[in-house]
C-alpha cells in the first residue's frame, strides 16, 4: 500500500502525496513540512506561535514582550498550559500594542520605551524576551538594536526572537529560530557553581500540564540533577548555564533536537532522545539515561516502585479500553510517542497524523505503527471529517478545535496539546492519560446520540 | 478621573485585534467562511478563542502567507485561496478577512476578487460561481480592536449586499459581540411584540449547534445571503452594540433611509425599557402583558435581594457597549461603580458611562482604552468587592479574593455562559443572579442567609 487520496483531496493535486497508510514491507515517506495550499482550513500555526508559544514561552522568570498588534499577545496570553512556579509567569501579557502611526514611522522607539517600562514595573523579571510579528518584521524594525540599547539601560538581558507568522511553512520554523538564538545568545553566558557528574538537561520539555513535575522526581530518584528543564518551568539562569550537563535529554524531538544538535557540536555533550510517555517507553528511557551514568540498579528500583504503585488502577482501566479504536493528531512527535502507549493500552490505532511533522516524524510512525494506519500529513477540518465519519474511531486524541469537530460528530475526543486532567508523561500521567480516554469513552452520553453506539 | 495608562507598554490587554472581530459576524451568516488574508496564526489563534468560548468546531479558512507574500504581495494566496474554498466547500459567503500583513504589504484586495471570481468562472462554472458572494473586509490588526473588526464587517456585508426591493415588514437586529443565548432573548422580545426580527449576524443556531448525526458539513441557521439582501426593505434597524454594528445600521439608515438606533444594549430595567421602546417607535407594536409580566418579575427580584447589592463596590471591564449597559445594572442594583474600563478606546463610552454613573451620584474612574493592569490596580486602591469581566479577570479576581462575575467575550473557564443571555428582562435577572450568588458563594456568612 502507498499514498491514498481522500474523497474531499480529489481535484486538489497538492493534496496527493500527504496521506498514506503504513506498511513495514514498502514505507512510504509523505511529502510533509512544505506549504499550506491557500484558503485551507489548515489546523496548523504561525512560526510566531512557535517560537513565543511552545519555546519562548515557557521560560518563567522573563518579560515576555510582543512588538505587534495586540492580537498577537492576547492570544499566546496563557493559552498553552506550560505550568510554572513563578506567579509573574502566565498572569502577565506584555504587547506593544502597535497603532498605524508605527507602522508608517517606525516602532523602535515605542518598542525600547515599553523595555524600559515594563523593566521598572517588573523589577522581579531577570530577562525580557521580545519577539517579532508580521507587521512589525515587515516594516523592518531591528528589534537586535533595541535589545542591546534596552540592555543597557535596564542592566538585564533583553533578547530579540525574530520568528514573525509568515516565516516558514509552520510553528516548526518558530521552534528552529528560538533554538538557535537561545544556544547563541544565552547558552554558556554563565557557569555552573557547583558541577556534579550527574548533572543533565531535559530538553524538549515543556512542562504541559505538570510533565515536568512527574519526569523530574523519577530522574532525581536515579540520582541525576536536572539543571534546566528546556524550557518547562525554565528560569533564565539555568539557560544560560545548559553547557555544563553531562547529557542532554531530549524528549520532544522536533522542537528542540536543534539545540541539542548545537550544545553537542560546540560543548561535546551528548544527548540522548526518549519518549517518556507509557510504561515500557519510560522505563526503557530511563534505563538508558542510567546506563550512560551507570546507575542502573537505581533505575530499576525507581521503575519497580512506579510500576507496583500504578499497576493496580491501571488493569482497570487496561481492561475498559482493550480493542477500543484511535485515532491520534496532535503536532508531531506526539503522535510516535503515544502510538506505542495506545497499543500498551491494548487500543487499535487506526489514523494518525501530525501538524507539521518532519521525515524523521513519519520515519518514527512508520516503525512504531502496524500496518494498515491511516497517516495524514498537515490534515485540514475537512479531510479529518471524511477520516473519522470512515472511521469512526471509539477516541480521537487531538487538540481543542479538532476535538469540538469530532464530538460533534459523535465521537469522544480528549484535548491532546493541553490535556483534560493530565499530566500525561511518565507513570503518574499513563494513569491520567488512561482515566481521561476512559471518562471520554464512556460517557453515557453517547448511548444517547442517534446513529451513533453505545461505546461502554 | 483617571486617564489610560501613558505607557508604550499595554499590560494585560482587555481588547483583541480588529480580524476576529470581523470573523465573529462572519460566523454568524449562513453557509459562510471567513477567509483571512495573511499567517496562518491568524486563523489559528482566532478559532481557538471561538472554540474554548463555545465549545463548537469553526470553519475559518486562511491564505498561508509565506515569506514570499511578504516579499511580493499576497494576490497569488488570494486568488487561490478563493478558488480552493469554493472547490472544497461551495460557501454561499465568503468574507475576506485582511490584516496587519496584508494591510501593511497593501494587498489590493478588491482587484484580487475580481481575478479571482473570473478564475472561478472558468476553473469551477459560472454557475457555481453566481451561487458565491465575496465580501472584502479590511480589518488592519494594527487599528482600532475586535469592536471595531465587527462593526466594520457590519458595513462591508451590508454595502455588498443589501438591495432594494418590497418592503418586508421585518427589523433589523445587529447584535453586536454578545452571545447565543442574548440573541435568542432579542428575538424572544421582538416576536412578543408581533414583530419579525431579522437579525443580521445570527450565531445563535451557528454556534450553538446540536449533536445530531451525520454531521452537516455547515452548522444550521445564520442570517442568509437571501436575508442579507433583505435587510434594505425591514422596517428599520436597531444595532444593539453601537460600536459593534453601528457603523452597518448608519450605512442603512444613508441608503436605505431605514430609521436607525444605535444601543443602548438593552441590560437593565432603563435599557430594555428603551430597547422596546425603540421597536414601538420603528414599528408602531406595543409592549404586550407578557413583556411587562417579565418586567414585573425582574423589578420583584430586585427588591427581594437589595440587601446583597446595595453599597456594594463593583469593578466592570470588558468591550464598550457592555461595560456602559453592565454599569447601568449595577447601579440599578444599588451597587457603587468604582472602576470602568472599556478595553477598546472610545470618547462615546466616557461620556456614556459618566451620564449613567452621574444619574446615580456615583463617580468610579473610567478608563477608555486603557489595560487591566491599570484597570487592577485602580480596583484595589477603590476596593472593589466584585468584578465583572471576561475570563482574563480571573487571576487579578483571585489575588484580591474577590469573586469574578464572568461577563463577555471570552469566557473559557466557565461552562454553558453563551447560552444565557444577559439582555432583556429575563436576561438581566439571569446577570443579576450571577452577580447576588457570586457574592453569596464568596463572602457571606452562612447563618446570615437563614431568613
Amino acid at each position: 500500500m502507498s499514498f491514498v487520496t481522500l474523497k474531499v483531496d480529489e481535484g486538489i493535486a497538492e493534496r496527493g502525496q500527504h496521506t498514506y497508510i503504513t506498511d513495514s514491507t514498502s514505507p512510504v515517506l509523505p511529502v510533509c513540512n512544505v506549504r499550506t495550499i491557500p484558503g485551507d482550513m489548515t489546523e496548523r500555526g504561525c512560526a510566531f506561535a512557535g517560537c513565543r508559544g511552545v519555546v519562548g514561552g515557557p521560560v518563567k522568570d522573563v518579560i515576555h514582550l510582543v512588538h505587534g498588534p495586540i492580537g498577537c499577545s492576547f492570544y499566546t496570553w496563557g493559552s498553552r498550559r506550560n505550568l510554572s512556579d513563578n506567579p509573574l509567569h502566565r498572569r502577565y501579557c506584555w504587547s506593544t500594542d502597535t497603532q498605524e502611526k508605527d507602522i508608517v514611522f517606525g516602532g523602535e522607539k515605542k518598542l525600547c520605551q515599553a523595555i524600559l517600562e515594563s523593566a521598572a514595573l517588573f523589577p522581579e523579571a531577570n530577562a525580557v524576551f521580545v519577539y517579532a510579528t508580521c507587521p512589525t518584521a515587515l516594516i523592518g524594525d531591528d528589534l537586535d538594536a533595541v535589545a542591546k540599547r534596552a540592555s543597557r539601560a535596564i542592566v538585564k538581558p533583553v533578547h530579540a526572537f525574530n520568528a514573525p507568522g509568515f516565516c516558514g511553512v509552520s510553528q516548526s520554523k518558530g521552534h528552529h529560530i528560538a533554538n538557535t538564538y537561545i544556544f547563541e545568545h544565552i547558552v554558556g553566558t554563565r557557569e555552573l557553581e557547583d558541577p556534579t557528574p550527574y548533572d543533565v538537561n531535559l530538553i524538549g520539555e515543556y512542562n504541559i500540564d505538570g510533565d515536568l513535575w512527574v519526569l523530574k522526581p523519577l530522574l532525581e530518584d536515579m540520582g541525576l540533577r536536572i539543571i534546566t528543564a528546556f524550557t518547562g518551568n525554565a528560569d533564565y539562569d539555568s539557560l544560560c548555564k545548559m553547557h555544563c550537563a553531562k547529557l542532554n535529554i531530549v524528549h520532544c524531538q522536533r522542537s528542540a533536537t536543534y539545540i541539542a544538535d548545537l550544545v553537542r557540536d560546540k560543548y561535546h555533550i551528548p544527548y540522548l532522545p526518549v519518549t517518556m510517555f507509557g510504561i515500557e517507553e519510560t522505563s526503557n528511557s530511563l534505563r538508558e539515561v542510567a546506563a550512560f551514568f551507570g546507575l542502573q540498579e537505581r533505575a530499576e528500583a525507581v521503575i519497580t516502585r512506579e510500576l507496583a504503585r500504578i499497576e493496580p488502577e491501571l488493569n482497570f482501566y487496561r481492561e475498559k479500553l482493550s480493542d477500543k479504536r484511535a485515532m491520534v493528531y496532535v503536532g508531531a512527535p506526539r503522535v510516535w510517542h503515544w502510538i506505542p502507549v495506545l497499543y500498551e493500552l491494548g487500543m487499535e490505532v487506526v489514523a494518525g497524523a501530525t501538524t507539521f511533522g518532519h521525515e524523521d516524524d513519519y520515519q518514527k510512525i512508520n516503525r512504531r505503527a502496524h500496518d494498515g494506519v491511516l497517516i495524514i500529513d498537515n490534515p485540514n477540518e475537512l479531510e479529518l471529517e471524511e477520516v473519522i465519519a470512515e472511521y469512526r474511531p471509539d477516541i480521537f486524541l487531538t487538540g481543542l478545535k479538532e476535538k469540538y469537530l469530532s464530538m460533534k460528530m459523535g465521537v469522544p475526543s480528549i484535548n491532546s496539546h493541553s490535556y483534560e486532567d493530565g499530566p500525561y508523561a511518565g507513570f503518574t500521567g499513563l494513569l491520567n492519560f488512561a482515566r481521561d480516554i476512559y471518562k471520554a469513552i464512556y460517557s453515557p452520553v453517547w448511548k444517547f446520540v442517534e446513529g451513533g453506539s453505545d461505546r461502554g | 478621573m483617571a486617564e489610560p495608562a501613558q505607557r508604550a507598554v499595554v499590560i494585560n490587554p482587555a481588547k483583541i485585534c480588529q480580524p476576529i472581530g470581523a470573523m465573529y459576524a462572519t460566523l454568524g451568516i449562513n453557509q459562510a467562511v471567513p477567509l483571512v488574508q495573511g499567517s496562518q496564526g491568524c486563523s489559528t489563534y482566532v478559532r481557538y478563542q471561538f472554540n474554548r468560548h463555545f465549545r463548537e468546531p469553526v470553519n475559518i479558512a486562511v491564505t498561508s502567507f509565506h515569506e514570499d507574500a511578504a516579499v511580493f504581495g499576497g494576490r497569488k494566496n488570494l486568488i487561490e485561496g478563493l478558488y480552493n474554498l469554493v472547490l472544497r466547500y461551495r460557501p454561499r459567503v465568503i468574507g475576506v478577512v485582511t490584516t496587519c500583513s496584508s494591510e501593511t504589504i497593501g494587498d489590493d484586495i478588491e482587484t484580487f476578487v475580481k481575478e479571482a471570481r473570473k478564475e472561478i468562472g472558468r476553473g469551477l462554472g459560472e454557475d457555481i460561481l453566481a451561487q458565491v458572494s465575496i465580501v472584502p473586509i479590511h480589518t488592519p490588526s494594527y487599528a482600532g480592536s475586535h469592536v471595531k473588526g465587527y462593526d466594520t464587517a457590519s458595513k462591508a456585508y451590508l454595502e455588498y449586499l443589501a438591495a432594494p426591493g418590497q418592503p418586508n415588514g421585518r427589523l433589523n437586529i445587529i447584535p453586536g459581540i454578545i452571545n447565543p443565548g442574548d440573541i435568542e432573548e432579542i428575538k424572544h422580545l421582538v416576536r412578543e411584540m408581533g414583530v419579525d426580527p431579522l437579525v443580521i449576524f445570527d450565531i445563535s443556531d451557528t454556534l450553538n449547534a446540536p449533536m445530531r448525526l451525520p454531521k452537516p458539513l455547515y452548522p444550521e441557521g445564520g442570517t442568509t445571503a437571501e436575508e442579507l439582501k433583505d435587510c434594505a426593505n425591514s422596517q428599520g434597524t436597531v444595532a444593539l452594540c453601537r460600536h459593534a454594528g453601528g457603523s452597518g445600521a448608519q450605512y442603512l439608515l444613508r441608503k436605505f433611509n431605514l430609521p436607525a438606533v444605535l444601543g443602548p444594549l438593552p441590560v437593565g430595567v432603563a435599557n430594555t425599557d428603551t430597547f422596546l421602546e425603540n421597536v414601538q417607535k420603528i414599528t408602531g407594536a406595543v409592549i404586550p402583558p407578557s413583556v411587562e409580566r417579565e418586567r414585573g418579575i425582574l423589578l420583584d427580584h430586585m427588591a427581594d435581594t437589595s440587601q446583597y447589592t446595595v453599597m456594594r463596590r463593583a469593578a466592570i471591564f470588558g468591550d464598550p457597549d457592555i461595560v456602559s449597559a453592565v454599569t447601568r445594572v449595577v447601579c440599578e442594583l444599588g451597587m457603587e461603580p468604582v472602576v470602568v474600563l472599556s478595553g477598546t478606546a472610545s470618547k462615546d463610552f466616557t461620556a456614556e458611562v459618566a451620564g449613567v454613573t452621574a444619574e446615580y451620584g456615583v463617580t468610579p474612574d473610567i478608563l477608555s482604552g486603557s489595560d487591566l493592569f491599570a484597570f487592577e490596580q485602580l480596583a484595589r486602591e477603590r476596593k472593589a468587592e466584585v468584578i465583572l469581566g471576561h475570563s482574563k479577570g480571573v487571576d487579578m479576581a483571585k489575588d484580591m479574593r474577590v469573586p469574578l462575575v464572568r461577563v463577555g467575550f471570552p469566557v473559557y473557564d466557565r461552562v454553558g455562559l453563551f447560552r444565557r443571555p444577559i439582555v432583556g428582562y429575563r436576561g438581566t435577572l439571569e446577570l443579576m443572579d450571577r452577580i447576588i450568588n457570586s457574592i453569596l458563594d464568596f463572602a457571606y456568612p452562612e447563618d446570615k442567609l437563614h431568613q
